[in-house]
């Protein structure tokens, strides 16, 4: 799995997956949300090229979104395809983590 | 010995109890995949509550032990369903049994394996036997709505 990331404005990191979120790439993907949560507080989680999320990679989007709620700060989930948000709503993620289908809601969600 | 069986009435996945196993898994089905013309979605879903269920086997029910194997079976009933037999020789452990879900609590890291599988197949049935768990998955051709 691909994970990279951007800097937008307003100090909004943008997080880009790309690949399967299951039990064989989501410890690296663990690890880089864990960095990225030690240090940002706006975070936009870019899933429009996740093609898989399991209950695995489920733990590596909450886990950083509470430790950034935890300090006040904003992680948002963007673009899930239509069997990635099912999996985000059937495990109730959407209550606690924002999903939005579009890029502009997204960003503004975050400021 | 893992690797693939086939004959025309059942295919089979034999994995050892390592999680690293589990690899094998999205391989196995998108072959079936294409063979037997099940729709994305519900390869999407297969995907979803194999993995769970196999990484369940696996992490709670041999747990450290070594040694350990787990057997996926596919058929098709006579009504079209997609149905996997999980099989192993674990401690018993039923997934049914498993409590529902209360999202009406805070959201922890962990804990929804169990209700993605309620929710993405069309049935589960478990049993245990002498020789172990047997926990079997079906999948209609459409996949569920929310």
């Amino acid at each position: 799995m691909a994970i990279t990331t951007e800097e937008l404005a307003g100090g909004i990191t943008q997080v880009i997956l790309e690949g399967r979120l299951d039990i064989e790439n989501s410890p690296a993907v663990d690890t880089r949300m864990k960095a990225i949560a030690g240090d940002r507080n706006s975070v936009l989680v870019d899933l429009r090229k996740v093609s898989f999320l399991g209950s695995m990679g489920l733990r590596a989007l909450v886990a950083p979104a509470l430790a950034i709620q935890g300090r006040g700060g904003k992680l948002v989930l963007f673009g899930p395809n239509e069997m990635v948000t099912k999996v985000l709503k059937v495990s109730g993620i959407e209550t606690m983590i924002p999903i939005h289908h579009e890029f502009q809601s997204a960003l503004a969600a975050l400021r | 010995m893992t690797g693939r069986e086939t004959n025309q009435a059942e295919e089979k996945l034999i994995l050892q109890s390592r999680l690293s196993e589990i690899a094998q898994l999205p391989v196995w089905i998108e072959s079936l995949s294409r063979r037997h013309a099940i729709p994305e979605n519900v390869e999407f879903a297969i995907n979803l509550c194999l993995e769970e269920a196999v990484s369940n086997v696996i992490r709670h029910g041999y747990g450290a032990g070594a040694g350990g194997s787990v057997i996926v079976s596919f058929n098709r009933t006579e009504q079209g369903l997609f149905v996997f037999l999980i099989e192993d020789q674990a401690r018993c452990f039923n997934p049914l049994e498993a409590p529902a879900p209360d999202h009406s609590r805070t959201i922890r890291v962990g804990g929804q394996g169990i209700p993605l599988l309620r929710h993405f197949t069309d049935k589960l049935e478990y049993e245990w036997t002498p020789t172990g768990n047997r926990l079997k998955l079906f999948f209609s051709s459409a996949c569920p709505e929310l």
